[in-house]
């Protein structure tokens, strides 16, 4: 029963505000790293030689380089010349970056998978390339990409736990502080894991839904629902 | 005026894929309200040269003029402007899969010519009423027989107003009950004065639509003429072996 006040009185409120710090990290990271994979992915498959070989070494090195190597170098390599990120801006640019680098792969092969003719057939009725990209390819693409990005969605919830090691004290960060301050490991970093764990599951149930929702009618794609 | 100038002309254009030579120097015009069949074996470079009328395929050499003005196709403005005017009907249809019936018609008006919404539905509507889709509107390609998708992505490219229709095959790919359907659009089209060209095996419906049959073969026109003279009275070997085969096709079929 002590243990339980205990939890309640002294845990909770801190670990509420690690999650709070979290889910301030993954939002922004999901948007802009969908947003930097979109451009990329696009411009790799119809960018122009420059741009394409420009996404393609983007793609090579924040795939390339470990995420908390990526951490390090924007937090503590770059006030070496001169520029200061706050641990938070340090952490959101990172994860986005690494994470636009998996989704462009994943858009980049959604966009190859579609047939020849979409192209074509937007280009007769006289759309202009970078139209029909986004007005056509781009929407049937997205689609094909979702259970790919998804799964590049769930990694960041979890490796948004690196933000502690650049000081962003969000959700793990809080629980070693406490887990040491009171000794508790078992206790402290199981519920930590459950909290990744829920809202892993939300956010599994979320993009079901955002598939069914999407699913173009009448190619009998299985519900998940 | 109008009638002094084709529509299209098309002036010596060359096509190669690697050493396949593909187009060898094919010219031809159009006159307005002017109907012209090409048919030939497989092969021969029909669908290329489609394709490179609507500069969908880059070609190596020759010129096109759309009402006596020439394209330039590097001009990406005139380019798209040009190709606003060309509606093209392609072998497999392309519909834009994610859009429904009415989407699909509706989408160029609206993000090419900039039309507003309301308005390009009406017009969408009015198109597919045409073609006889009004009650499948909301369907999704998916959705839709073979022929129904050929019907809609003839309204498509009647909903750019185009001033020629370029049909690839148009019914080559459907089964042989679906083929009558688009026939019937095609043959509204030409009744109503829609200048256009168009590829196809189905000789007996080439020769009542046609005022000119293009013999093609091997990359370049062999023969063109009157659809009797053509297909009944050619003056070229191989286009009287190739009208022969085909016209018993016909003959056994129906």
């Amino acid at each position: 029963m002590d243990e339980l006040l205990f939890l309640r009185q002294e845990v909770a409120p801190e670990l509420l505000a690690g999650v709070w710090m979290s889910i301030k990290l993954i939002i922004p990271s999901t948007i802009f790293g969908f947003f930097i994979g979109i451009v990329s992915g696009v411009l790799r498959v119809y960018g122009n030689p420059v741009l394409k070989r420009l996404a393609g070494l983007y793609v090579l090195f924040f795939r390339g380089f470990p995420l908390l190597v990526q951490l390090y170098l924007w937090y503590f390599g770059l006030p070496r010349i001169g520029i200061y990120l706050s641990p938070f801006a340090a952490a959101v640019i990172g994860f986005s970056l690494c994470s636009g680098a998996y989704h462009s792969e994943y858009i980049r092969g959604a966009l190859l998978s579609i047939r020849k003719g979409q192209l074509l057939a937007a280009y007769s009725l006289g759309f202009s390339k970078i139209r029909a990209v986004f007005s056509i390819l781009l929407p049937q693409a997205m689609r094909r990409a979702l259970p790919g990005s998804g799964n590049e969605f769930i990694y960041l919830i979890k490796y948004s736990s690196l933000a502690y090691m650049v000081t962003c004290i969000e959700l793990t960060g809080k629980g070693s502080i406490l887990a040491n301050f009171y000794f508790k490991y078992l206790e402290i970093f199981s519920i930590v894991g459950a909290i990744y764990l829920v809202m892993v599951s939300i956010a599994t149930w979320g993009l079901n839904y955002l598939e069914d929702r999407i699913a173009i009618p009448g190619f009998g794609r299985p519900k998940y629902s | 005026m109008t009638d002094q100038t084709p529509v299209l002309r098309i002036q010596n254009i060359e096509k190669s894929y690697g050493d396949n030579k593909v187009l060898k120097g094919v010219s031809l015009e159009l006159n307005r309200g002017g109907i012209k069949v090409i048919i030939g074996p497989s092969g021969g470079g029909k669908s290329t040269l489609l394709h490179c009328i609507n500069f969908l395929v880059g070609l190596d050499e020759g010129r096109i003029y759309l009402n006596g003005k020439e394209i330039v196709h590097t001009r990406k403005r005139e380019l798209t402007a040009y190709r606003q005017k060309v509606g093209m009907i392609f072998q497999d249809f392309n519909l834009f899969d994610h859009l429904n019936a009415l989407h699909n018609v509706l989408i160029g008006p609206v993000r090419v010519k900039k039309i507003p919404k309301s308005e390009a539905t009406e017009r969408a509507v009015a198109e597919l009423e045409r073609v006889g889709l009004r009650d499948h509107m909301t369907k999704y390609p998916a959705e839709l027989s073979g022929g129904q998708k050929q019907r809609v992505s003839i309204a498509r490219a009647l909903a750019m107003d185009p001033e020629v229709m370029l049909l690839d095959e148009p019914t080559s790919a459907l089964d042989p009950e679906l083929i009558g359907e688009v026939h019937e659009v095609i043959r509204d089209l030409a009744l109503g004065g829609m200048t256009m060209l168009l590829v196809t095996h189905e000789v007996g419906f080439a020769s009542s639509l046609a005022d000119e049959i293009f013999f093609m073969e091997d990359g370049k026109i062999v023969e063109q003429g009157p659809p009797q003279k053509i297909l009944f009275n050619a003056e070229c070997d191989r286009t009287r072996e190739f009208c022969s085969k085909i016209g018993r096709l016909h003959n056994n079929s129906s």
